[in-house]
Order: structure tokens, then C-alpha cells, then sequence
């Protein structure tokens, strides 16, 4: 695996976890400790993929945060390479 | 709204083709228990959510199966690549390839397209969130199937994934099933639509 496939498994990996206590939150709002988990993790994810954007480009793009030819360039994601 | 983020929730990298799995799977897309129904399920029973939480873990849900809609395409995706037409004849998968040929179509593995009647939108919560429990078993044990079938480990591992999912909602809606009851009357516990029936 290449370093850059890594560090996208690890963002992914970090976003995957944000997303599951995001969920959690919904039917816990009060639930200090998931959401103060919640903040350490944007945190950790926010540091890594500055780290990945300054290395490689753009990562998780959306039309609003991308330049237009960064998103239509391949791979998209159902391709192999994208993964 | 909706923006698209462009990767996947989980990565999906298949070497081998194998289109008599890709006709298996393609039930996770547009069959009974398949993450399209799943997604519009959710999305169109949020509306008469009497709650936040409600609201929110339908909402929340509802957007995370579309994700897993992309994920199954993408397996049945790279599943079908550079078939031969005997490859295609040989797994049986003549049939799907006559209409749709290696596109991805909304079908339940036995050939029947995606049709609304697989889910229920009944507008009364107590119905809707017990349908919503059903449902996550539902897609669990259709991955527990697809398991059966599926040893190559490319393909084993984001359906796993998938699978663990449907556990996690279903934990989710039974919470949310737990937040309505604790609000109803207890006199008349089962009975009672708090989204209509309003004093």
C-alpha cells in the first residue's frame, strides 16, 4: 500500500468513527463523554487531512470544496484506483 | 439537501471478476431487503416523526444507506469487468446481461425490479420504527446469504462491513423505539399515535 493509499485508509478510518458516534449522539444527546470523543476526533481528522492536502491534493471533495477539474477527474470512487 | 462526497464509506478494491456473485448481490441494490428501499424507507418516514432524536436518526440513516447503495453498485461494478461472453453464459448471467448488460439496475436477485411495495410508509411512528427493527434484520440476514456464497476475501470483507451496519441500526431504531415509548401514556401503551392523535 502506498503512503498515500494509507493516510486516506486512516482519515477514513477516522471519518468512519465520527459518523458512528454522530449516530450514537442522535438517540444520546446528552451523552457528554461521545460527544466530547466526538470533538477529539474532528480534531485528530482535521490535523491529518491538512497533513494529506498539503502532501497529495484534495481529498473527500464535494462539489463545493474543489476545483472543477480535481472533480472530474478519475478515479471516482466505484473505480478500483479510487480505493 | 444532499452534496456528494466523493469516496466511498468503506474501500472496495475486487481483483478477480465473478459475474454469478454479481447476480447474487445485485438483490442489496434493488430487492426486497436492499439498501434502496432502505434509504427512501427512511428518508420518506421522517416526516411524521414526532421527535428530535426521531427526526435525526431517520434522517441520519436514511443518508448513510444511500452511501451503502453506492457501495453494493461498486462491488456489482467490479465484479462484472472485462467478462467474455462465455464467462457470462457460464454464471448464469445471460439473463441480467440481455437488459442491462454491466450496468447496475435497481433488481432483486430472482429478477424482480425495485418496486415501492417492499416498504411502508404508514405515517404512524409506532409502525413505522417497529418496520424500521424488521428491516435492519432483514438486510442483516441477506448478507449473512451473501456470505455463504461470497469466499473471495475482496468481496467478503465490505460486505461484512455492510453487514455490521444493519446491526448498528437496528441498536439505533431500537433506542429511538425506547425514547417514543417512555412517551407515551402508560395507560395505553401501544394504541396511541402521538403524531396524529394530538389533544
Amino acid at each position: 500500500m502506498s503512503e498515500e493509499q494509507a493516510m486516506r485508509r486512516r482519515i477514513a478510518a477516522m471519518q468512519f468513527a465520527m459518523w458512528e458516534l454522530h449516530l450514537f449522539l442522535d438517540t444520546h444527546p446528552n451523552n457528554c463523554d461521545a460527544a466530547k470523543k466526538l470533538d477529539d476526533y474532528k480534531m485528530r481528522t482535521e490535523k491529518l487531512v491538512k497533513e494529506f492536502e498539503e502532501k497529495f491534493g484534495p481529498i473527500n471533495e464535494t462539489p463545493q470544496n474543489t476545483s472543477r477539474w480535481a472533480w472530474i477527474s478519475d478515479p471516482w470512487p466505484w473505480e478500483k484506483e479510487g480505493n | 439537501m444532499f452534496v456528494y462526497e466523493k469516496r466511498l464509506q468503506y474501500p472496495i478494491k475486487i481483483q478477480n471478476s465473478n459475474p454469478a456473485l454479481a447476480k447474487i448481490i445485485i438483490s442489496q441494490y434493488g430487492g426486497p431487503h436492499g439498501e434502496l428501499g432502505a434509504s427512501l424507507r427512511y428518508l420518506s418516514q421522517r416526516y411524521s416523526m414526532p421527535y428530535p432524536e426521531l427526526k435525526a436518526i431517520l434522517t441520519d440513516i436514511g443518508t448513510e444507506e444511500l452511501s451503502h447503495l453506492e457501495m453494493v453498485g461498486t462491488i456489482v461494478y467490479q465484479l462484472t469487468r472485462n467478462l467474455t461472453p462465455q464467462q457470462i453464459k457460464e454464471a448464469g448471467f445471460d439473463t441480467y446481461f440481455v437488459d442491462h448488460t454491466t450496468g447496475a439496475y435497481p433488481v432483486a436477485a430472482s429478477g424482480a425490479p425495485f418496486n415501492a411495495d417492499m416498504f411502508a410508509v404508514t405515517g404512524d411512528t409506532i409502525a413505522d420504527l417497529n418496520e424500521d427493527l424488521s428491516a435492519e434484520q432483514k438486510a442483516r440476514l441477506t448478507y449473512d446469504n451473501i456470505l455463504r456464497f461470497a469466499d473471495d476475501p475482496d468481496v467478503r470483507d465490505p460486505i461484512k462491513f455492510l453487514r455490521e451496519r444493519e446491526i448498528v441500526h437496528f441498536q439505533r431504531f431500537g433506542e429511538g423505539l425506547r425514547i417514543l415509548t417512555d412517551k407515551l401514556d402508560s395507560k395505553n401503551f401501544y394504541a396511541f399515535n402521538p403524531s396524529f392523535d394530538k389533544p
